[in-house]
């Protein structure tokens, strides 16, 4: 055995003590690592949210539960669906300033049997659409065709698949890549097979809500106002001069959602802040105690030629491993206890949660890693500093 | 080899009428190679201190120690833990072992620290010597205090110190493992050029010295002179 | 006290999280219509897993001499308890479903954490024996 394995000696033959050390870096790195994946998924799922939306204006029904259905559907992929007139679209696309004005249909499907959900149905005009055209585009070039979805990642259904929606064969030509939003467990179509959908529900008994002469609905319009414009005119406008519709800005409809956000990554960023001030106050006393039961170890391998600066090494070198090994530990078991429940927070919060990217995630652990080595390299620092006080001969006398 | 020149410990503390005491007062002495030098006294008469000074353990307050020309208490404190690395064996009163390692572990502990590999058969030759070489995989836990000083003295031993510096080695140990620790330490110096302290309260361990000296009240005494004070002329000092 | 008695208490635990949790907390959603899916099946059967883990723990902690092997009978155990939900016994399709959500993932974690435990108690009941 070299003299450089002591450390490992040390903190191997000491089960216990090595046990209850590395318990408490452990408990550290998975209250940082696991507290920043959260916060980081939910910024990435509310990044996600924002980047799909693309849109300045959201023009719905002026009912209040369509701005509700809307959010829901979106944030929490609860169904829902509200419906006007469709030449609310030829009002809006007339108005000053409106660049693009893209129209979309929602319809929420039944529940099929006793292990499926209800999904959410959106039909979109592949010609203007600029809210999910492109996202589609990613996975999927050609053309909707007739009775053709597109699925979100989590809707149950394959490529090459039907999907049976109000006793209506539809085809999935494509899945979509995860968002982390509501938007996850919808089905894309276009308005023509949109059109047939609408149909096949109103023969199942599904109204409409809505009594209107035309067979021509939409439930939502999207609006991309033009450079230079103020959006905020745009709005007024819209909502003083189209009848029987809301115009709200995108940005606004979601600002409790980034609140909650807000609120949320305040309170976990002062849990992991409580937490790691605790763990350093702890391991600062489980470091000086240790050191103070050890003081005649430490007197012998004074004795046997060990430098001061030897010493301190050596302390610094069972701190690091220990530090290193519970950082490990504490990752694996944050990773463990986010990573296989992400569905599950997802729908507890009601809030977008999109699990970072690979890179970002070790980017996390990485800092963690630092973080919690950081703290046990202070905690053995001071303990070290402490050791410089010790006299090796007082130590060795202790006892006799 | 070892040479003590005037070494004082003085401690700041009340006492009586004064503010401090003398744990070792003046106290010149010199280890030869190949010589087992004695010291007794009474507890508290400052034999560990004195050891503890020569060791390099603790600084005089006033005096200096010379190691083969090397003054110890001028070196940073690296170099002077290389030098007892190398050249200076403690055998210290109280336990010594390190828990975590066996004994056979603690035994090469010395050379390992000195980054070497250390020679696992001259340290199984001392722990044989000594009558514990069937618990070289032992923890210190497990060992009698007998066991434990006897370990301590094969550590000092099979380091090939040239100075071996032992504080009541025969503290704990029977009869036969007194003599035989004792004979160690008289054909480490006779036969192994090593100077040898033996700071001891064992009758048994008298006649196995060169030369006698005892401490009283933190000063120095030669023994063969009994209650004169220590007149040092091969030193030049007068007292 | 020997230290291989430490996995089977930490086994006995676990063991006893399954039982509760697959019959309450960890359970999959029951059906409206009162119908039993498959996910119910997988749900029994990680409770009769658990029960199973449960005995050989209990057994390991009594039993001295045979607790090398009813440590190496827990290590097949707990694999089959991993490989149960969504692999041997199908689970519901939807993601959103508490059986995938829920049960799948809390369950995979509590076997593979008994599967570490009772790896680490047959070496340290070997390690004892010699």
């Amino acid at each position: 055995m070299g003299a450089s394995r002591l450390p490992f000696k040390n903190l191997l033959r000491k089960p216990g003590r090595t046990a209850a050390l590395l318990l408490l870096t452990a408990l550290l790195a998975a209250a940082v690592f696991g507290g920043s994946l959260v916060i980081g998924s939910l910024r990435s799922g509310l990044d996600s949210l924002e980047a799909r939306l693309g849109a300045d204006i959201i023009v719905l029904p002026s009912s209040a539960e369509s701005k509700v259905s809307f959010k829901n559907i979106l944030l929490q992929g609860t169904t829902g669906a509200f419906y006007m007139d469709a030449s609310v679209l030829d009002q809006v696309r007339a108005a000053q300033g409106v660049e693009i004005a893209a129209p979309q249909t929602f319809l929420a499907s039944l529940k099929a049997d006793c292990c499926a959900v209800k999904v959410q149905i959106i039909g979109i005009d592949p010609e203007t659409d600029f809210i999910v055209k492109p996202w589609i585009d990613e996975s999927y070039s050609h053309e909707l065709g007739d009775m053709e979805v597109v699925v979100g990642c989590n809707v149950t259904a394959g490529v090459g698949e039907t999907l049976k929606i109000y006793d209506q064969h539809t085809h999935v030509v494509a899945r979509l890549a995860e968002t982390g939003t509501g938007l996850d467990t919808a089905v894309y179509c276009s308005l023509d097979t949109m059109k047939k959908l609408l149909a096949a529900a109103e023969a199942k008994g599904v109204t409409h809500q809505i009594s209107s002469d035309t067979d021509d609905l939409i439930s939502a319009v999207y609006v991309k106002v033009k450079d230079g414009w103020d959006v905020g005119l745009v709005n007024t406008w819209l909502n003083g001069h189209v009848r029987k519709v809301t115009a709200v800005r995108a940005r606004s409809m979601f600002t409790d959602v980034s609140d909650s956000l807000a609120g949320i990554s305040r309170a976990v960023t002062g849990l992991i802040g409580a937490v790691w001030a605790l763990a350093l106050i702890v391991l600062l006393i489980a470091f000086a105690m240790m050191i103070h039961e050890r003081r005649r170890e430490f007197a012998v391998l004074r004795l046997l030629g060990v430098s001061r600066r030897g010493l301190r090494a050596e302390i610094l070198a069972e701190t690091g491993l220990c530090s290193l090994a519970g950082a490990l530990l504490g990752v694996g078991i944050a990773a463990a206890g986010v990573f296989p429940f992400t569905t599950l927070i997802e729908t507890r919060l009601g809030l977008p949660y999109l699990t970072p990217s690979a890179v970002t995630v070790l980017r996390l652990a990485s800092v963690t890693l630092l973080a919690t080595l950081l703290v046990g390299g202070v905690a053995g620092a001071w303990a070290a500093a402490r050791l410089s006080r010790v006299d090796p001969g007082v130590a060795l006398r202790e006892g006799e | 080899m070892l040479k003590a020149e005037s070494l004082s410990m003085r401690y700041f503390r009340k006492t009586g009428k004064a503010n401090h005491f003398f744990a070792v007062h003046d106290v010149s002495l010199e280890l030869r190679p190949g010589e087992v030098t004695l010291l007794t006294g009474r507890s508290g008469s400052g034999k560990t201190t004195l050891l503890h000074m020569l060791a390099g353990l603790l600084t005089p307050t006033e005096g200096k120690v010379w190691l083969g020309g090397t003054d110890l208490y001028v070196l940073p404190d690296k170099a002077l833990s290389r030098l007892r690395r190398e050249k200076i064996g403690v055998i210290p009163q109280s336990r010594s072992a390190i828990d975590t390692l066996t004994v056979l572990e603690n035994v090469l502990l010395p050379a390992q620290l000195n980054g070497e590999k250390g020679d696992e058969q001259t340290a199984m030759r001392w722990l044989e010597a000594l009558g514990i070489a069937n618990l070289k995989d032992a923890r210190p836990a497990e060992l009698s205090g007998g066991e434990l000083r006897r370990m301590a003295i094969a550590r000092a031993l099979a380091g090939g110190a040239e100075v071996i510096l032992a504080d009541e080695p025969t503290g704990d140990l029977d009869d036969e493992n007194t003599a035989a620790a004792l004979t160690l330490l008289r054909r480490a110096a006779e036969e192994d050029g090593k100077a040898v302290l033996l700071v001891t309260h064992d009758n048994e361990a008298l006649r196995f010295g060169n030369r006698r000296f005892r401490m009283d009240g933190g000063r120095l005494y030669s023994d063969e002179q009994n209650a004169r004070r220590f007149d040092a002329p091969e030193l030049g000092k007068e007292c | 006290m020997k230290k291989s008695i430490i996995p089977a208490c930490a086994m006995l635990a676990l063991s006893l999280v399954v039982i509760a949790g697959s019959q309450t907390f960890l359970a999959p959603c029951a059906h409206e219509d009162g119908s039993l899916g498959a996910c119910h099946w997988a749900g029994q059967a990680l409770l009769g897993e658990g029960c199973l883990l449960a005995v050989l723990a209990a057994a390991a902690l009594a039993l001295k001499k045979e607790r090398a092997g009813l440590y190496l009978a827990m290590i097949p155990s707990s694999i089959l308890g991993i490989c149960t939900p969504g692999g041997l016994i199908a689970l519901c399709k939807a993601p959103t479903m508490r059986c995938r959500m829920l049960m799948r993932p809390a369950m995979i974690i509590l076997f593979a954490a008994m599967l570490v435990v009772a790896l680490t108690g047959w070496l340290l009941t070997r390690r004892e024996a010699r």
